[in-house]
């Protein structure tokens, strides 16, 4: 299984050299972002990009003549995401120190939160696509990002940012664990649904 | 002579968009290297498949060493060496990368035996799948079945795509592997050739149906083509032919009792050893001959 | 011993190998007790078949010029030499006969005969 979760490294070296950069870029050019955005990018890097490698036909009928099982396969892509997550995060926060920019451990809860919410609605999407539509699906995906990007960014500073505001001056540790709650059993769900889809995948 | 199966499928349906594989029996032998062949479409890719697990049967059963998939999966594909007939490694990882990642998933993988191949193969370690040639592609392919001491190595269309001199090198080193007789090779290819020279079982299949399964002397022996004047031919004659085709100038056909045909017509005839693809395309569209 | 295999001949390639182990055998280049190569190695070798070898050293066994110990390998049997010189000569016999008959048909003297088969002989 480890295996599995080292391979995501070996496949994207070349896209792991431009990870710093970005986020560097990040936290310099985005400096009206607020910083739990920026650790949603790092967090989501990683475990995204890796996942589009296996969107290919080929890859899958690889994976599955090696000796792992459907099981594992899933398992591996939903621990890893959170391994890669954690690690790109702790580079990330790394970076923030060293370059001064100011954060909140809130920022990073709520980041990690909404990461691994996209990774339980995104995962499943993709498996349950046809080999060969996850291309078309993220390209839609990117050209909805860039039409609804304005929006979303005032989407983004109107409503989530207050609400982001919020939590962090409630700070109870009821609400974060209640929230910690709901993002573990969304993640959960979502690996069982892939776990099924994936299953009944034929190559 | 106690022959081991190490591959059987027991009564196998499985329903595909393109066609039907219904009921299918298949049994490789143990030791041996089985040529599995058919037309484009005939159903070979599927049945490798459904023996690689790829695809699960609709009803029947799939056991490899004796053991099935439900149970068993990593054991089995632990002691499989697989080749396919596109590439299915990362194209955008060299050949070093590619072995970091299939290495640690065997049990027994064996870098010193990679490294011998990828010399002999004369396969560049730092240049990405891409840039290869399909040749090269097949090579590396080969090159990684055959570095974890599988014990059956499962191989579509392997020779394809390959040149003559790389086939026959290739085809010598299937032969060696065979030699400690602890290995099973099943290989499908429609450049029959290839087949005639090492196998030692060859399975026809057609339209999702196994036409026969025979050792290939057999096939030699008793198949064969024989020309001659259409007037021989009436009811009596002509069940003697699995296919018969007519022409203004006689008919040619293909017969699976050579020594009957021999004994019905004598000199009236011209009896020659049919060669695999003679076979092939006598049989095509031709029902079960399975016996 | 060497096997030389014609893959263009009429005669299947089992039946070669077969032959030419029997010409080993009884020109005396095989004796009693020598290993064969194993059929997986001597396959390899000729770049024929596992069960095309197979086959050849299973009629060789039947026939009793080899026999086989599981795990060790193919050996030269002992008693046939003799019997099969025998049934040799029996068949060289016949051959002579009709050599003669056919000689006698066409009135060619003994001493002509024997000249053409020394002839031949030291070809």
């Amino acid at each position: 299984m480890t295996n599995l979760i080292r391979r995501d490294l070996i496949i994207q070296k070349f896209q792991l050299y431009l990870f710093i950069p970005c986020i560097l870029f990040f936290i310099f050019a985005g400096s009206h972002m607020s910083a739990f955005f920026i650790f949603v990018f790092a967090g989501f890097f990683i475990p995204i990009n890796a996942y589009s490698y296996d969107e290919k036909a080929e890859t899958n009928i690889l994976l599955n003549s090696l000796p792992y099982t459907r099981t594992q396969i899933i398992a591996s892509r939903y621990i890893g995401a959170i391994f890669y997550m954690a690690v790109s995060i702790i580079i990330t926060t790394a970076l923030f120190y060293v370059f001064n920019r100011p954060f909140t451990w809130a920022d990073i809860a709520i980041g990690a939160g909404i990461t691994l919410t996209l990774f339980s609605f995104s995962f499943p999407l993709f498996y349950l696509l046809k080999p060969g539509n996850i291309g078309t699906a993220v390209t839609i995906g990117f050209i909805l990002f860039v039409v609804l990007s304005g929006p979303a960014v005032i989407f983004f500073e109107e409503y989530l940012t207050p609400v982001v505001d919020f939590l962090v001056s409630v700070s109870s540790s009821a609400i974060y664990l209640s929230s910690a709650g709901i993002v573990t059993a969304l993640y959960a769900a979502s690996w069982i649904i892939s776990q099924i889809i994936y299953q009944r995948k034929t190559f | 002579m106690g022959v081991e199966n190490v591959i059987e499928l027991r009564g196998v349906s499985k329903a595909l968009k393109a066609f039907t594989i219904n009921n299918m029996d298949l049994q490789i032998k143990q030791g041996f290297v089985t040529g599995f062949i058919g037309a484009n479409g005939a159903g070979k890719s599927t049945t490798m498949k459904l023996i690689m697990n790829l695809l699960q049967p609709d009803s029947g059963e799939v056991s490899v060493f004796g053991l099935d998939y439900a149970s068993h999966e990593k054991e089995i594909k632990n002691r499989i060496g697989f080749v396919y007939d596109s590439n299915v490694f990362y194209e955008s990882l060299n050949l070093k990368d590619i072995g970091r990642i299939v290495a640690p998933a065997y049990k027994n993988w064996d870098q010193k035996q990679f490294k011998a191949y990828v010399d002999q193969f004369e396969l560049p370690l730092n240049k990405p799948i891409k840039k290869f040639s399909k040749g090269m592609q097949m090579k590396a392919s080969i090159a990684i079945a055959l570095s974890h001491d599988a014990e059956l190595i499962i191989m579509d269309e392997p020779t394809a795509g390959l040149d003559p001199t790389s086939r026959r090198e290739l085809l010598d080193i299937f032969q060696e592997v065979m030699v400690d007789g602890k290995r099973t090779i099943l290989f499908s290819t429609h450049i029959t050739s290839d087949l005639e020279r090492i196998a030692d079982f060859i399975v026809l299949i057609d339209k999702g149906e196994i036409l026969f399964d025979k050792p290939v002397y057999e096939l030699q022996e008793q198949y064969a083509v024989v020309k001659g004047s259409t007037e021989l031919l009436d009811s009596d004659t002509e069940p003697h032919f699995i296919k018969i085709e007519r022409s203004p100038n006689g008919f040619h056909a293909l017969t699976k009792d050579a020594a009957k045909v021999k004994e019905v017509f004598g000199k009236h005839v011209v009896i020659e050893e049919a060669s695999l693809e003679e076979i092939m395309f006598y049989m095509k569209g031709v029902q079960n001959q399975y016996d | 011993m060497q096997i030389i295999i014609s893959n263009s001949s009429k005669e299947p390639i089992y039946e070669q190998i077969l032959k030419q182990i029997q010409t080993a055998i009884l020109s005396g280049e095989l004796a009693e007790g020598d290993a064969l190569p194993s059929i997986r190695q001597l396959a390899k070798d000729l770049k024929i078949s596992v069960i095309t070898t197979k086959r050849a050293y299973e009629e060789l066994e039947k026939a009793g010029f080899i026999y086989s110990i599981v795990g060790k390998g193919s050996f030269i049997a002992e008693q046939n030499l003799d019997v099969i010189r025998e049934k040799k000569l029996r068949v060289i016999e016949e051959q002579l006969s009709a050599v003669i008959s056919n000689s006698k048909e066409i009135g060619l003297p003994y001493e002509e005969l024997q000249e053409l088969l020394k002839l031949l002989y030291e070809e």
